[in-house]
């Protein structure tokens, strides 16, 4: 559940970039003939709903309507004594606290005499929400609609960059913490990487630690005691107002593996800034890979933010597929190499196109 | 992951036999990182990004489907008894699995978190709202899953003095939040639920911290929540900045009245209705009984275990039985119209003739210097 610093500052997010997102969503909705569209969200499916407002529920569940015409509306199962919290963290002029959001929303969808309701990601919404909320609006047929959102969605503002960035440097930040001289202990440092990014403001900060490199290069979250190898890597996966980037970095004490992640780190800032719009991802990021001398590409990851995950896979190693990246997307580049046979993990964000 | 590989297999044990005198197949269980005890308790894995589905046989085997890959490499790791497959169409390829156990019964929890699409085959796939069943397991404790609420317990105790030694004047209030995570991540608790207020009458509860700077006579609230071991154990207390003044001390005073009658009240056979009652007419007796409903407080407790909010909440109107070896926490959190929110609450563990009280830090209203 969310415990770190959430709020709306619109100095950081003008209520004008949302009211230009909505704006971009409702003539979604208008093309393809939908009266409302349903956005479902909870801690770990926040991303689309954020987006639209700055609303992030700490915990428990929440679907924000958007209406063909006029404001949206947020029905949550948060408690009517939150309704005030929620308003510091967005824009939402409308907020239902019920124990009931489906119903809430059916009753507003029967209300405005909806007929076609879009939702993004259909398949998923829960059970009980989608229940009550045909029970009380049956006369509205709910379709999948995820194409709608995802084509008003594409483009990144120059808030949202800024956000992003932000996120970004609170990572990297984090990560430059890490001692290598004093570091002997996974949790510690777990915490301490964790500690620095909530004092520097980060809304949620996920760490994850490969204590040994030479033994596992799996990047688990690590609490209490775990002893450090020689060489280890970490990963700060870091929300800033509901923005999020991911950073690895690979640490060792010794010379050729201090030699080898420079290298690595070199050549991954060199590939972020790299990448290209419209063409495949996985064909650049291979293609990339056959540049650092003394490397072995093991495997690669590109993640985005395109509908309710904060961050989800839009190509990888494994599933190498996909669309190419419009101009400006963001992107979460994670690279797995051995480097002169020792092996070296790396994540950086990047920003198709520059 | 902070993990005790025994829990679970006292745990799966008792599943299994459950499942057996239930005539339930297969479980098709659902969790995220927000609703994770139903499948923490039928797979041990705590997913964190990403959502999951677990299929869990009458046998005790577990098919676990994962859509991120980032989980993939560490439920390997963590849960290497499972048969896990990584699912990026998480929903559509559970769709397809489920038609290999047509004719069986099987039992979907929590059914209200399941995605409408495999809810939707409900009666094609003789798919049954199977929430009760694992509720029940939920709420009352094993002797091991017990052991691990105290060490919970114990870890919460040392977070509110970590807490304490963190509230100074001029401090934003996730800064306090941020020292308690780095003592919780080094001290073996992976997870903490956490929300805090910080002012005076103007605040009416508590909520993710907004940048509010700690100021002299303001009131610090906080319930805090590590998991040890998958489980939750939660305590509330308020703190003064600065010495405590006469209203702030009179109003804590009956939140330790409220709060010591609901837990003397704790027992086997009583009900949830009976708890909330004895705190609330200690309220009521004081002309505050306005303060005890949902107007200004959300429960007067709720269970505690592999959720942070677990059945049963603590209220007048719910009647669900209280059993030995449930684990709850009795908080008469409420508003005060001269003070402001105030908390205070201990974690429990019911037993037959009263409750064993898991936190140990005192009950008292802490202050710190100005």
């Amino acid at each position: 559940m969310r415990r770190g610093l959430m709020g709306w500052d619109q100095n950081e997010l003008p209520k004008s970039a949302l009211e230009a997102r909505l704006a971009r969503l409702k003539a979604a909705m208008a093309r393809d003939g939908f009266d409302a569209y349903l956005l479902y969200t909870n801690l770990v499916r926040p991303a689309a709903v954020c987006w639209l407002t700055g609303f992030t529920p700490y915990w428990i569940e929440s679907l924000l309507l958007v209406p063909g015409s006029g404001t949206p509306m947020l029905a949550t199962a948060l408690s009517k004594r939150v309704a005030d919290w929620v308003k510091t963290t967005a824009w939402l002029d409308e907020i239902v606290n019920t124990p009931k959001p489906g119903t809430a929303v059916g009753q507003r969808l029967a209300a405005l005499g909806a007929k076609r309701a879009g939702v993004l990601e259909f398949d998923a919404l829960p059970a009980g929400l989608y229940d009550d909320i045909v029970a009380a609006a049956p006369n509205a047929e709910l379709i999948e609609a995820s194409a709608v959102f995802a084509s008003s969605r594409r483009v990144i503002d120059a808030a949202e960059r800024k956000l992003i960035e932000r996120a970004d440097a609170l990572a990297f930040a984090a990560l430059a913490q890490v001692d290598t001289a004093t570091a002997t202990d996974a949790g510690a440092l777990a915490g301490l990487v964790e500690k620095h990014a909530r004092l520097a403001a980060a809304e949620e900060a996920y760490i994850a630690i490969a204590a040994d490199l030479d033994a596992d290069r799996r990047l688990v979250p690590v609490s209490g005691s775990v002893p450090l190898g020689r060489r280890f890597a970490v990963r700060a996966s870091i929300a800033y107002k509901g923005a999020w980037a991911r950073r690895i970095r690979t640490f060792t004490r010794d010379a050729a593996g201090s030699a080898a992640a420079a290298r690595g780190a070199a050549w991954l800032d060199g590939v972020a800034r790299s990448i290209a719009a419209d063409r495949p991802l996985a064909a650049q990021l291979m293609g990339h890979g056959g540049t650092l001398s003394g490397a072995k590409l093991e495997s690669f990851m590109a993640e985005s933010v395109i509908r309710s995950y904060p961050l989800e896979v839009i190509a990888s190693s494994r599933a190498p597929g996909g669309e190419p990246p419009a101009a400006g997307t963001f992107l979460v580049l994670t690279v797995d190499m051995t480097i002169d046979g020792i092996p070296w993990l790396g994540a950086a964000p990047a920003f198709a196109g520059g | 992951m902070s993990r005790e590989p025994s829990i679970y297999q006292d745990r799966k044990r008792r599943l299994v036999a459950a499942m057996a005198d239930a005539g339930i197949d297969m479980l098709l269980v659902y969790g995220n990182a927000w609703q994770g005890d139903y499948l923490r308790y039928t797979t041990d894995y705590a997913i964190l990004e990403g959502q999951a589905l677990a299929l869990v046989r009458a046998d005790g085997h577990v098919t676990l489907y994962l859509d991120s890959p980032l989980e993939i490499d560490r439920v390997a790791l963590e849960c290497p008894g499972l048969e896990v497959v990584h699912a990026p169409s998480l929903i559509a390829e559970v769709d397809t699995a489920l038609d290999r156990f047509r004719n069986q019964r099987i039992g979907a929890a929590p059914a209200r978190l399941l995605p409408r699409r495999l809810a939707e085959r409900a009666k094609d796939l003789n798919l049954g709202d199977q929430t009760g069943f694992l509720d029940r397991l939920l709420m009352r404790k094993l002797d091991s899953e017990i052991a691990a609420m105290r060490r919970a317990a114990k870890l919460a105790d040392e977070g509110y003095s970590v807490f304490r030694q963190a509230a100074r004047v001029g401090r934003a209030d996730y800064e306090l939040i941020a020292e308690i995570e780095a003592f919780f991540r080094a001290n073996g608790a992976d997870h903490n639920f956490q929300i805090i207020g910080v002012g005076g009458p103007e605040v009416r509860g508590m909520a993710p911290p907004g940048g509010k700077k700690l100021k002299r006579g303001d009131l610090v609230t906080t319930e805090l929540t590590p998991r040890v071991d998958g489980y939750y154990a939660q305590i509330c207390r308020t703190l003064v900045v600065g010495e405590p003044n006469a209203a702030q001390m009179k109003a804590h005073a009956l939140w330790r009245q409220s709060m010591e009658a609901g837990i003397a009240v704790v027992r086997d056979g009583v009900t949830a209705a009976d708890i909330a009652r004895a705190e609330n007419d200690v309220f009521r007796a004081q002309g505050l009984g306005e303060y005890t409903t949902s107007e200004y407080t959300r429960v007067r407790g709720h269970g505690l275990g592999l959720f942070v909010d677990t059945k049963p909440h603590i209220l007048e109107d719910v009647k669900t039985r209280i059993d030995e070896g449930m684990t709850l926490i009795v908080h008469p959190n409420t508003y005060h119209p001269v003070v402001g929110y105030m908390v205070l609450g201990d974690a429990v563990v019911v037993t037959g003739d009263g409750c064993e009280v898991l936190t140990a830090t005192p009950r008292e209203l802490f202050s710190v210097p100005a």
